[in-house]
């Protein structure tokens, strides 16, 4: 039962690195659209197609954190105590950037709309880097805030998010009938699919010096087939969207982001911390833990169908729009 | 002087204090409105419906617009909190997470429910068939009652701690009933939950109030201004029977905190009260009004009631002085507010039984443009009261707020409030900003041709298409 939070843990993690991801992505996006004016169709874009959701995705964020405290009190006590400094950097971006994505809205002389684009764009890349710099100095076992690995960490989430982020533009601006864009985009999660290959090779050799107890099982041991998953699906995607094959690109896209979330954590399983907590050690107590997951459990059947409405809807009304 | 020497042992606790107060405070202003204002909004759809009120839907559809930012704007202050905890208390929810946390990992999938009904209701106006839009808003009041039981038990349970064993320092069992329902949870939740619901009445009121002085007085006018109104002023009066109720339930739950709250500094009979007025080190009652016995008769309904003082708990184990006049202050501006909305109810309440109409007095509309803020008010003084109130202890009689404060060094604290403070500054003026938009725009379209109250909203449903 520890391993089935755990998992739940890890479900949350990951469907906050792959929804909120496609987030932090359009916003990075937004930073390098340029000047006010060249930048003007893709901002509108970005922010047409994020507003509905963003608020829907911080929510796993949020889940993530409180699973954390009530499952595995003694991690969250071990990593905050040490972490506090990325998790504070990452939460000034996270604020920072809701903020300024509502300011930007009412921003009317041109100089103010223009800070608000850029400090929207910078807290984009701030919050999935440090967020992903803690998830880094965890795997490490070491829990440096500052550390080769931790650095690692984050660079690898700014090229997945902007992939992740250019690869779900693309869909929304065929959605919206934006026919330039659409090719736009098409090159941008080309170069962010590269940008990944690199990034992601290079973090790779890095666990294999830093943390080498990790870098096995994840090449050769628990995971390795989530590991390959993301090592075929990233350029496949990246072709997909370079030969122009707009289908089952997004899917494959989270499936990709989803799967190097899954390699670390099965790789470092069953530690929380390498070397220094177990899953086992950690957990709650056992009336704590059944109570999880009866509320996830209860709470899961009522969420499925509603998503899958609030989905349903979202598609319907794109279909009645004109352009499509 | 206890509070001092923690100061130097703790460096990192004065701004944490500080830091925790002030992004609750914040948050708690979103509050009301966010689990609230749905059930208001519904409440006047289906008055829009039932009488085909063209008019109560338009008000329904524009409060909604308003719920979308303001649970935008709540969710990120609430995913500061949570890191917060983390950031500022670990050692407290490393020991206690798994009994402390529960009300939380409830709370967390509450709002996860709420977030989705709001997106389908907003997105339902005049896509879904009236009837079946309704139904699916009905979901939001519960998802968001559900929600303030998870916060109000993970509060409760800090106050009134029950079922965890102990052993070695290390909670190695938790009964999950006792923890999630503790005795003081009993009152909290419903003190907060008329609370809420009486503060989003009378700030939604509260606007109208201010557009009848300034000469709107259509059907649109009144009708937005009635219904919350009259949803406030019959809650009213029953908040300060609840509310007396918790105070009584304090005398045996937490003395220390009752003893503050009517700055007694000895245990007796005949225990006046005092209105206003400040306690000094030596136990010696300054200005404000003191009523004799009025206490010991509130408390046990004679003058012989016996009354707990400060001095009943060991100096290191209640509040200081200073935190005892907080809780004082903040306890008699709370309970004053409380009476004067309670007045202006029954006003409403009379005329609207007399007359079947609201009350027409000019003084009347400005004491009810004044409510909305002095709700507002009253929340925070009775979170400052519930807060201040537990000091010195984070879990009421088992752990001290200066043992699960971080190690973190006191700058780090200091820059990330100050940090903070200029952002929270800067979403208010936005969030603030960003309402009076909506709002003249929705005036100006009452003169001209109407368009989506959605537009210029930048949270919530989008239009069809989009033009850059
Ligand atoms: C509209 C808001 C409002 C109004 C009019 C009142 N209160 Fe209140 N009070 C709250 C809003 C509130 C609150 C913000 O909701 C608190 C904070 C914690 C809680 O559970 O409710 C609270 C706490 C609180 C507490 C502390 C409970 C604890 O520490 O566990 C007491 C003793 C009272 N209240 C008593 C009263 C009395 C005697 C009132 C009137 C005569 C009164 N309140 C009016
Ligand atoms: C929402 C309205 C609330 C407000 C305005 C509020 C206010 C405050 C204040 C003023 C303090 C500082 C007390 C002092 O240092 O003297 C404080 C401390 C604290 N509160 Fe609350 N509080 C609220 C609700 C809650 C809830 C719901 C929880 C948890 C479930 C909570 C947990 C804490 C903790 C952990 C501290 C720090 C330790 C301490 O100083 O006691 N608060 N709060
Ligand atoms: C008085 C107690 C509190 C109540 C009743 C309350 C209620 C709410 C409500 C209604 C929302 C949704 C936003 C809105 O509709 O405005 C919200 C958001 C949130 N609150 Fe609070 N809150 C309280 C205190 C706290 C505290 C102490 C925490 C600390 C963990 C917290 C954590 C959160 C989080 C994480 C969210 C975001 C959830 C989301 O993304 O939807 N809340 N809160």
């Amino acid at each position: 039962m520890p391993d089935l939070i755990a998992f739940t843990l890890l479900l949350a993690i990951t469907a906050y690195s792959t929804a909120g991801g496609v987030d932090f992505g359009a916003g990075i996006w937004d930073l390098l659209a340029g000047g006010s004016r060249r930048g003007r169709e893709a901002r509108a874009l970005i922010d047409h197609s994020m507003a509905p959701v963003w608020e829907v995705n911080n929510v796993w964020l949020v889940l993530a954190i409180v699973l954390c405290w009530t499952g595995f009190p003694l991690l969250f006590q071990t990593v905050f105590a040490r972490l506090y400094p990325l998790f504070a950097l990452a939460l000034v971006g996270l604020i920072l950037r809701g903020a300024f994505f509502a300011f930007r809205h009412i921003a009317e002389a041109p100089r103010a709309h223009r800070i608000a684009d850029l400090v929207f764009g910078l807290s984009s890349l701030l919050t999935p880097f440090f967020f992903a710099a803690s998830l880094g100095a965890i795997a490490s076992g070491r829990l440096e805030s500052f550390s080769l690995m931790s650095i690692a960490f984050g660079l690898v989430s700014l090229a997945a998010t902007a992939f992740s982020g250019a690869s779900f533009l693309v869909g929304d601006a065929r959605r919206y009938g934006a026919i330039e864009l659409v090719g736009y985009f098409r090159r941008r999660a080309v170069i962010a699919a590269l940008a990944l290959i690199a990034v992601g090779s290079a973090a790779l050799i890095t666990i294999g010096f830093e943390a080498p107890d990790l870098f096995r099982p994840m090449l050769a041991g628990k995971g390795f087939p989530f590991a390959l998953v993301t090592m075929v699906l990233t350029p496949v995607v990246g072709f997909l969207l370079w030969r122009g094959v707009l289908r089952w690109y997004r899917v494959l896209t989270v499936a990709a982001v989803g799967s190097m979330v899954f390699a670390w954590a099965f790789a470092q399983s069953p530690y929380l911390v390498p070397g220094q907590l177990t899953i086992a050690q950690a957990v709650a107590p056992f009336s704590t833990q059944v109570l999880l997951l009866v509320v996830a459990a209860v709470v899961l059947l009522v969420i499925g169908p509603a998503m899958g409405v609030l989905y349903y809807l979202d598609q319907r009304s794109a279909l009645e729009s004109p352009e499509t | 002087m206890t509070s001092a020497l923690w100061l130097a042992s703790e460096p990192a606790l004065l701004p944490s204090r500080i830091q925790m107060a002030f992004t609750l405070a914040s948050h708690v202003l979103l509050v009301p409105l966010g689990v609230a204002l749905p059930s208001l909004t519904l409440l006047m759809e289906g008055i829009g419906l039932a009488s085909k009120d063209p008019v109560a839907l338009k008000i329904a559809r524009r409060w909604s617009v308003v719920m979308a930012v303001q649970f935008a704007v709540g969710a990120v202050t609430g995913t500061i909190l949570s890191f917060e905890f983390g950031i500022l208390w670990p050692r407290m929810l490393g020991q206690f997470g798994g009994a402390f946390g529960l009300g939380f990992a409830i709370e967390a999938w509450a709002f996860f429910l709420e977030a989705i009904f709001i997106g389908i209701y907003l997105y339902g106006w005049e896509r879904l068939r009236p009837r079946t839009h309704l139904l699916f808003g009905l979901v939001l009041p519960p998802a968001g009652l559900l929600g303030a039981f998870g916060v109000l038990a993970s509060n409760s349970w800090m106050n009134t701690p029950a079922g965890t064993t102990l052993k070695a320092g290390k909670v190695v069992d938790v009964d999950v009933m006792a923890a999630l329902f503790t005795r003081a949870l009993g009152y909290e939740f419903w003190h907060f939950l008329i609370a809420i619901y009486m503060t989003a009445g009378f700030v939604v009121a509260s606007v109208y109030a201010v557009a009848w002085l300034r000469g709107r007085r259509d059907h649109y006018q009144r009708l937005a201004f009635a219904v919350p109104f009259t949803v406030a002023a019959v809650l009213a009066p029953i908040q300060l029977v609840v509310g007396d109720l918790s105070a009584r339930a304090l005398v045996a739950d937490q003395p220390s905190k009752f003893a503050a709250m009517e700055i007694t500094w000895t245990t007796r009979d005949h225990n006046p009260e005092v209105i206003g007025g400040l306690i000094d080190a030596n136990g010696d009652i300054h200005f404000g009004i003191s009523v004799p016995s009025l206490d010991s008769l509130l408390v046990g309904y004679s003058p012989n009631a016996v009354v707990p003082g400060l001095t009943s708990v060991a100096a290191n184990a209640r509040p200081t002085i200073v935190e005892a006049n907080i809780t004082h202050l903040a306890f008699d501006l709370m309970v004053g507010l409380g009476s004067v909305g309670a007045a202006l109810a029954v006003w409403h309440l009379w005329v609207l039984w007399r007359r079947r109409r609201p009350p027409e007095s000019i003084w009347f509309y400005r004491l009810a443009a004044l409510a909305g803020i002095g709700a507002y008010i009253a929340v925070e003084t009775g979170w400052i009261t519930t807060e201040v109130g537990r000091q010195p202890w984070i879990v009421f009689g088992v752990m001290r707020v200066a043992d699960a404060v971080t190690t973190a060094p006191a700058s780090f604290v200091w820059t990330m409030l100050t940090a903070l403070v200029v952002i929270y500054a800067l979403i208010a003026y936005f969030f603030v900003t960003l309402l009076l938009r909506l709002s003249a725009r929705w005036r100006r379209e009452d003169l001209n041709q109407p368009s989506e109250p959605e537009v210029g909203a930048p949270y919530g449903p989008r239009p069809r298409t989009f033009t850059a």
